[in-house]
């Protein structure tokens, strides 16, 4: 077999499981759920994979497996002692499929949690909330009129996300002098919202094309020999 | 103190411990103590993703080994999405193994399976997406019509015909520019600082002990 023909081989399967899941389009059929599952141990495996090759086997070489050329013992002692916590921690876990020993499995996802919690709290300040913050102070600087509208709409959304707002007998109620900002903040959210769908019906459309111009190159090539 | 309680304290206990110990890392220069410990952490998180990552995948591949066994209803797909995904491995560790030969010498099989199967399915999938997308705007406005429907299919259609390249309407691209740079940049900054914020309240109560629930 030579690189051509594995270039074939790959053409038609694409070509063949394209063709099964665009047969959604008709109905949920056999042909579908065949090509779903396909994806399903596919995406798996190469989850597995990823996981295996990229986190878990470098970890273990710089650990456990870790050379004691060029380092001193106190060094190599403390990294292999340290190369076992993340599997104990992740056979904690596993005690949360138990509901009598889900306590246990809490401990280790106490771990995790901590650190997601600090690396989200230091993400959204320095990543979303300074930055655009001060994007949305530059705005005005740039053009007046059209910084002072996104000005507005960055604080009159914020004022519709009900950091004001308390919720009486089920019914969510805001300071009278904010109703009408809160509106307004509504109108925003909508219109962005609205965009972004249109974006991503724009970033689908891209992709069928995509999709279909290189499925009907293919089956052109080999009709034209 | 009953063991319980203890677990349950202990995991509080090392919520806020590493979650305000891993913040000041991550908030101080690089090389300091706090900074190494902060990145220490953090690769052991990484680790232990990927543990739970194999172990949810062997799992998933379990059950569906067990549904091919006790031949429940659609096992076969069950034995298809495993033979998948054992052929997947099988030729990850072929190419490691550099078991190929001949013109196939060097090749990576396991690579040239991802794109011919992963990458189509999902390319597949993602364009099979346009179809519901319309659908449903179609069925938004087939509703109740209220002003912030309205709002929204004008906002849609106002992104949507702005993007056609037509001669002669120009003004709709402006339009269309003008809206997306001023109304949308407004809106999505206002969305993504709200979220940063609710991001931040709810981190604060999780390390300050309010929120309790990972103590189950």
């Amino acid at each position: 077999m030579t690189p051509e023909t594995l270039d074939l081989v790959a053409g038609w399967v694409s070509l063949v499981l394209t063709l099964l899941v665009f047969s959604y389009l008709l109905a949920d059929n056999v042909l579908y759920r065949l090509a779903i599952h396909v994806l399903v141990g596919a995406a798996a495996a190469y989850a597995l994979i990823v996981a295996t090759e990229s986190v878990i086997k470098p970890w273990l070489d710089e650990t456990l497996l870790v050379e004691s050329a060029g380092r001193d013992e106190a060094t190599v002692m403390a990294l292999r002692a340290v190369g076992p916590v993340p599997f104990l921690v992740g056979v904690l876990l596993l005690f949360k499929a138990s509901p009598r020993l889900a306590g246990v499995g809490n401990l280790g996802l106490a771990l995790v949690i901590g650190v997601g919690v600090a690396v989200a709290i230091a993400g959204a300040v320095s990543g979303t909330i300074l930055p655009l913050t001060r994007e949305t102070g530059q705005a005005v600087d740039d053009s007046v009129v059209e910084g002072l509208i996104i000005l507005v709409g960055t604080i009159s959304t914020l004022i519709y996300f009900q950091f004001f707002a308390v919720e009486r007998r089920g019914v969510v109620q805001r300071p009278r002098g904010l109703r009408s900002l809160s509106a307004l903040g509504q109108f925003f959210v909508t219109a962005t919202l609205g965009a972004l769908y249109a974006g991503a019906i724009l970033t689908s459309l891209a992709v069928f094309s995509d999709v279909v111009r290189a499925q009907l190159e293919f089956v052109l090539n080999r009709l034209g020999g | 103190m009953g063991s319980h309680r203890l677990i349950r304290l202990l995991s509080s206990v090392l919520v806020i411990s590493l979650g305000l110990t891993t913040l000041v890392g991550l908030s101080t220069a690089e090389g300091t103590p706090p900074a190494d410990f902060a990145a220490f952490v953090l690769s052991l998180v990484m680790v232990i993703a990927a543990v739970a990552v194999f172990v949810g995948v062997i799992n998933l591949l379990a059950v569906h080994l067990g549904r091919v066994r006790r031949a429940e209803r659609g096992w076969p797909y069950s034995l298809l999405a495993v033979i998948v995904a054992l052929g997947v491995i099988a030729l990850r560790i072929a190419d490691r193994a550099e078991l190929w030969s001949g013109d196939l010498e060097g090749e990576q099989l396991s690579e040239r399976a991802f794109e011919a199967v992963q990458v189509s399915l999902e390319s597949a999938l993602a364009g099979l997406v346009l179809f519901f997308l319309v659908y449903a705007a179609y069925r938004l406005m087939r509703r109740r019509v209220t002003v912030w429907s309205l709002v929204f299919t004008g906002a849609l259609l106002l992104a949507l015909i702005g993007w056609i390249p037509l001669d002669g309407a120009e003004v709709l691209a402006d339009a269309r520019a003008w809206f997306i740079r001023v109304t949308v940049g407004g809106g999505a900054r206002g969305i993504l600082i709200g979220v940063g914020l609710g991001t931040v309240a709810a981190g604060v109560r999780v390390l300050t002990g309010q929120d309790r629930s990972i103590r189950g």
